[in-house]
């Protein structure tokens, strides 16, 4: 009962074989980290450009409007044609503006996100970065990202983008603590930090349903404090529209803009990777019991497919936040995080390694 | 092999803003105007600079975040031998937990996790 | 010699990152770009021990040093009230005793360094793989660091009073006390 097995490492290494009889190791090697940087590249870009667009729609359907439609069939290429036009506009330049670190902060930003983006688990084989310290690496990883946000908005010269900053910056912070600590709770029921070791924990069944209780509450709380931590609504107020126009962002044009805008999008697909590898199973499928023809159908679907689908599916969930609930006071945002999510956070911790020591898990 | 794969993920994206930054250099039109390059100020002309000093409660978060922060680092090589040593290890953290405990209650109590 | 191996390369690479930044730490007029070029530094030195197979290590410097201690820096800049000047231009007097002192330095440790035996060592490199840290940093027994790890506790423990008591507005506000 092996099922079927979706093995990208195959492909790959028959790839790295021809290379490897055809150039060389050393050679190979370098042409391998071409392809490999060329293809995480096109999918970080497509990857943005559909969840922008997928934003666009759902907001659309929860206002009771269509949303864009009319580039290509039910407007999917409506974005790609929004970055065409983003890329054909004038940066413009402002006077008395720190020019170098205005020039800096999209590069910041955009190497953190890359980096974590980099650690995602696809499918079997399909995956770039393995290290062992895993999901440790990809919070460091996120870390980065809040120096860029400060440095352009205080690069800006501009009110609205210094105060848009330092309230993210403040924001991004706290929040982190949470994510952080609501992934050391699953590190007590996992016992190791490498994604792909994670994945193969959950064969016989997923964390959130092995770890029931303490499990179910760190996936609410990663996903309240990774929705503030990527600046999210409910929490987006660094970027109150209403208020500070477009927060520490105002001042950035043309494609600038857009690298901001991405990674913002890509920030929040690898929140919903990592909810998804520690709590939903990663790429392995839904297995229920002992229904073996059950079993045997969902195992054909291939991994990816499954890996995508649930990674959707909590990128959706994220998304009905921030089109259902109002926005947040600064005073409540911190009161929220320090005040409920991090005593809880704690207290959770303790309950975990509870069940962990009495053996009340699955 | 792992640190090239990390140094090239670190490459391609400097690229990857690179390659936008110059595309956008050589496509998108340029001109200037001294309107233009004004930072925006809701329409009217910019007062002052905007480099000025601020409250002091985002220092103070920022400070407590550092703290818990070294805090959540040391629990990650914890969590992950939980399981394997037992006992010994709960009553280390349970320890370790009421000490910081305290000190969220000391902050609490002092009402630094008051906005002001 | 031609035969520079990747990792050299890289090592060499990272070298210069840190001390091309470092110096423009130090010669950067302006406050915010010099804590920038530091960011640029602390990830340099992360990068080393990623080379060095101490991965563990090298998040911590990451997340500590740029994602922590980097923003509170920029957040401490930010309550000065002088934060869009320049620095003004330092005296010559200033400028040579400075010189003279950081040279002498430099020529000191330059004199150790190349002075002393470096023996490489046979034994084993440890394995810095967590597990190992974690039953290290939990470990009652002969090298086990329990006691570090709670006196660590403690030592947070002060640093969020000490924290309170220097940054803390006093309460003032008896006109809505229960605003939270």
């Amino acid at each position: 009962m092996t099922g079927l097995v979706y093995d990208f490492s195959v492909i790959t290494q028959s790839i790295d074989h021809y290379l490897v009889s055809h150039w060389g190791p050393s050679l190979a090697a370098t042409i391998e980290f071409v392809l490999v940087g060329i293809l995480y590249l096109l999918i970080y870009a497509l990857v943005g450009l559909m969840l922008v667009y997928a934003e666009r729609r759902i907001c659309a359907f929860i206002q009771c409007r269509l949303g864009p439609n009319r580039v290509g069939p039910q407007g999917i290429f409506q974005t790609i044609a929004d970055f065409i036009k983003l890329l054909l506009k004038e940066n413009i330049r402002i006077e008395r503006a720190d020019k170098l670190l205005f020039f800096v902060a999209p590069f910041i930003i955009i190497v953190g996100s890359f980096l974590a983006f980099g650690t995602i688990p696809f499918a079997k084989g399909l995956h770039a970065l393995d290290p062992d310290i895993g999901l440790f690496f990809i919070m460091a990883a996120t870390s980065i990202g809040v120096i860029g946000i400060l440095l352009a908005g205080w690069s800006s010269n501009s009110k609205y983008s210094l105060i848009g900053a330092m309230r993210s910056g403040a924001q991004i912070v706290s929040y982190e603590l949470s994510v952080g600590l609501a992934i050391v709770t699953m590190v007590i029921l996992t016992g190791t930090l490498q994604l792909s070791e994670i994945i193969e924990m959950q064969r016989d069944g997923w964390f959130i349903f092995k770890g029931h209780i303490p499990a179910i509450l760190s996936f609410v709380i990663l996903l309240i404090a990774g929705t503030a931590e990527t600046n999210r609504g409910p929490f987006d107020l660094a970027e109150a529209e209403s208020e500070l126009t477009a927060g520490f962002h105002t001042e950035y044009s043309g494609i600038k803009f857009a690298f901001f805008f991405l990674a913002e999008y890509m920030n929040m697909f690898v929140l919903a990777s990592v909810a998804t590898t520690l709590f939903l199973g990663g790429w392995m499928p839904l297995h229920l019991g002992n229904f073996e023809t059950f079993n045997h159908v969902m195992d054909f679907i291939p991994p990816l497919v499954w890996f995508l689908v649930k990674v959707f599916t909590v990128i959706y969930i994220i998304m009905l936040f921030k089109w259902t609930y109002p926005r947040l006071r600064i005073d409540q945002l911190l009161s929220l995080e320090w005040k409920y999510l991090l005593p809880i956070n704690l207290f959770n911790l303790i309950l975990m390694s509870v069940i962990v020591l009495l053996g009340l898990h699955f | 092999m792992t640190s090239g794969l990390l140094i090239t993920f670190f490459i391609t994206a400097i690229v990857l803003v690179a390659a936008g930054i110059l595309a956008a250099w050589l496509l998108a039109p340029s001109s200037f105007n001294k309107q233009k390059s004004q930072p925006y100020e809701c329409g009217i002309p910019t007062k002052g600079t905007s480099w000025m000093q601020f409250n002091v409660g985002y220092y103070l978060f920022a400070l407590l975040f550092l703290i818990f922060d070294v805090e959540t680092v040391f629990l990650f090589p914890w969590a992950v031998v939980m399981k394997t040593i037992g006992m010994t290890a709960f009553v280390e953290i349970l320890i370790f937990f009421v000490i910081i405990v305290l000190g969220l209650a000391y902050a609490w109590k002092k009402q630094a996790l008051k906005w002001q | 010699m031609m035969s520079i191996t990747f990792h050299q390369a890289v090592f060499y690479f990272f070298s210069a990152i840190i001390v091309i930044f470092s110096i423009l730490t130090v010669t950067s007029k302006r406050i915010l770009r010099a804590a920038t070029f530091l960011l640029f530094v602390l990830l340099g030195t992360a990068a080393f021990y990623f080379i060095l197979n101490y991965a563990f290590m090298g998040a911590l410097q990451i997340t500590l040093y740029a994602g922590g201690i980097v923003v509170l820096i920029i957040f401490s800049i930010l309550l000065t009230s002088h934060v869009g000047e320049r620095f003004e231009p330092i005296g010559w007097g200033k400028m040579i005793a400075s010189a003279l002192v950081s040279l002498i330095g430099a020529g000191f440790t330059l004199y150790v360094l190349l002075n002393a035996d470096f023996i490489p060592t046979q034994a084993p490199l440890p394995d810095a793989s967590v597990k190992n840290i974690g039953t290290a940093l939990l470990s009652y027994e002969r090298n086990g660091f329990v006691l570090p790890f709670e006196v660590v506790s403690l030592l947070l423990l002060a640093a969020i009073v000490g924290a309170i008591v220097i940054a803390r507005k006093e309460p003032h506000d008896t006109e809505n006390p229960n605003n939270e």
